[in-house]
């Protein structure tokens, strides 16, 4: 039935009430103002102590530099390099029917630039439905591919199809790898152990084979709504305990009023008002436990003003303690943006490369049906799914 | 003779093909060919329409130029346009090869199958078919995107053109044309302006 347009929009205007106040601006104001004039090396050792005092409920940063340094993106290295990179998208699996199957598209896009430019696109497709595929074994348990390890697996599909294209890319110019998202897998974190020991291996082990071949890799993140720099900043605008906030007896209430302003700032907020086009900020350690597991290939971030938007660059430590493939990242990045007006072109390609259209995703299921047919095999999805594609009355 | 398209739609009076080289297509009203049933036989058509467009439907046409970057340096900077543009030309179907071994100009029986290749005509080919005015008739009563007139034209400057500028020919074409308009005097005089020689 149709949407009640009339009780939605007075709603809409509240939001946007709500948004938009001069006191926000005046604490972002401030917010940026701290993130000028806080001195690092007081910050990290400010960070160290409160991380063994307290235990902080929020993902921080740690910077690497000065927290509120300004880079100019440098030029690219060269005339002549290349972007490769790769996006997905999945049909999960379908618990209206009586298979258990999914398929993951990982598109693909190597742009080359310079003195011989050239394209290739191209898009793979894997169809799981062994055993082994469509769960991971524990325990005499199976866990089934579904939800945020759909997303995993296809994360590590897009890694792994990223690494086998770069192999076939000739090492006459640079060659920087690119995904869509983060690289810091989150979601490991509320998973049990067998589906962290599943998944963080072969993660790791790709990123590994990036960095014995010598070809940087970085993930982009556009508008993202992380805030680690952000609470960073609130621990600096309060000592007290942060189990205390509920009370929030301690501060003053500047302290109060401009912590609970920062607590809602988004990073790229705060960086947008503070990096201007084609800058970039220093680069930061995440908080996040499960960059402990990462070894070698934790992964670090930064923010980037793309002349767009802020967009958050992750890349391994070795990708951003390189001075060489770190500014060719952004560099590249930058680049990248300027030709996608606003996104990164190789990014934008390879997601057409990926996406699985409505018809497509029927004709998947048209395929299952009629090759269980040809074996005399009836397909019966479930009656709630039936009443949906019938919709009788 | 090189291929330079692939069929990519087909019916009973005209065919669409993928055009191989971008933004390249036939010359508007030349002599085309498909080779069908082995190479035994050959269904012949005149190029009515060339276009290019996004490859996907769902991607606009956006403006890539700069100060710096324009017209063939957008394809050096936006690699990707080689993959992601398509060319298409249109040819009306005006003859075939009969079983009988001769050349009728009129539609083929049937329409020459999907993703088959479509070549330029030679000049022998070419000689040949022009030598009957036949076809002129089925491209006047064409209603394309170009006005059949037009259409007719181009179909004789290119024939014209691929006869090594032969005069006698060119006559003999411009009477065909009044005996198809004589009473269309409009019509008549859009056609025989646009084959004059310069």
């Amino acid at each position: 039935m149709p949407l009640d347009f009339a009780a939605i929009q007075p709603q809409i205007a509240q939001m946007i009430g709500r948004a938009q106040t001069q006191s926000t601006a005046d604490q972002l104001q401030a917010a940026c103002e701290l993130l000028r004039t806080t001195d690092s090396a007081r910050l990290r050792q400010v960070l160290q102590e409160r991380q063994q005092r307290d235990r902080i409920p929020w993902l921080v940063a740690t910077p690497r530099g000065q927290i509120g340094a300004r880079h100019a993106v440098g030029p690219l290295p060269g005339p002549d390099f290349s972007v490769l990179a790769s996006d997905g998208s999945s049909i999960p699996p379908d618990r209206h029917s009586p298979l258990r199957f999914f398929l993951v598209n990982v598109g693909l896009a190597l742009l080359t630039y310079g003195r011989r430019p050239d394209a290739q696109l191209w898009a793979q497709s894997r169809f799981r439905s062994d055993e082994q595929d469509i769960y991971i074994r524990t325990e005499g348990r199976r866990i089934p591919m579904e939800g945020a390890r759909m997303g995993l697996q296809m994360a590590l599909d897009e890694l792994q199809a990223l690494w086998e294209a770069a192999q076939d890319v000739g090492s006459g110019s640079p060659l920087l790898a690119l995904r869509d998202g983060s690289l810091i897998f989150w979601a490991l974190q509320s998973e049990e152990e067998a589906v962290v020991g599943h998944f963080l291996p072969q993660i790791l082990d790709c990123l590994d084979r990036f960095r014995m071949a010598g070809i940087p890799i970085g993930s982009f993140i556009s508008y993202p709504g992380a805030q680690d720099v952000a609470n960073t900043l609130r621990l600096l605008i309060c000592g007290q305990d942060p189990k205390h906030c509920g009370q929030c007896a301690g501060a003053t209430d500047q302290e109060r009023s401009l912590c609970r302003a920062v607590a809602d700032f988004r990073d790229q907020a705060l960086f947008l008002r503070h990096l201007r086009p084609g800058e970039r900020s220093t680069v930061f350690d995440s908080s996040s436990t499960i960059l402990d597991r990462y070894g070698e290939q934790r992964v670090q971030f930064a923010y980037l003003h793309t002349g767009d938007e802020i967009a958050r660059l992750e890349a391994p430590q070795w990708v951003m303690s390189d001075e060489t493939m770190r500014d060719f990242l952004f560099a590249a990045v930058m680049d990248q943006c300027r030709r996608g007006r606003g996104y990164p072109a190789c990014l934008m390609e390879a997601h057409e490369q990926a996406v699985i259209t409505t018809g497509e995703r029927y004709l998947v299921e048209q395929m299952v049906e009629e090759t269980l047919a040809e074996r005399g095999l009836v397909y019966v999805r479930s009656a709630k799914d039936r009443s949906k594609r019938e919709r009788g009355v | 003779m090189a291929r330079i398209g692939e069929i990519v739609a087909t019916s009973s009076s005209s065919l669409t093909a993928a055009s191989f080289a971008l933004h390249q297509p036939p010359p508007l009203g030349s002599l085309v060919k498909v080779t069908v049933e082995e190479g035994q036989r050959r269904v012949y058509g005149v190029v009515s329409f060339g276009t290019t467009t996004g490859l996907d439907p769902g991607r606009r046409v956006v403006r890539r130029s700069t100060d710096d970057v324009q017209d063939a340096a957008i394809y050096a900077e936006h690699p990707q346009l080689d993959k992601t543009l398509r060319t298409e030309f249109q040819a009306l179907l005006v003859g075939y090869d009969g079983p009988d071994g001769r050349t009728y100009q009129h539609l083929p029986p049937q329409p020459p199958p999907l993703h088959y290749s479509v070549c330029a005509c030679d000049a022998d080919e070419v000689r040949r078919f022009s030598q009957r005015h036949d076809h002129f008739r089925v491209l006047l009563q064409t209603m394309g995107e170009i006005p059949a007139e037009q259409l007719l034209a181009a179909h004789i400057r290119e024939m014209y053109r691929a006869r090594g500028n032969d005069a006698e020919w060119l006559a003999a074409a411009a009477r065909q044309v009044a005996a198809l308009l004589k009473g269309e005097y409009d019509r008549l005089m859009g056609v025989l302006q646009a084959i004059e020689p310069a």
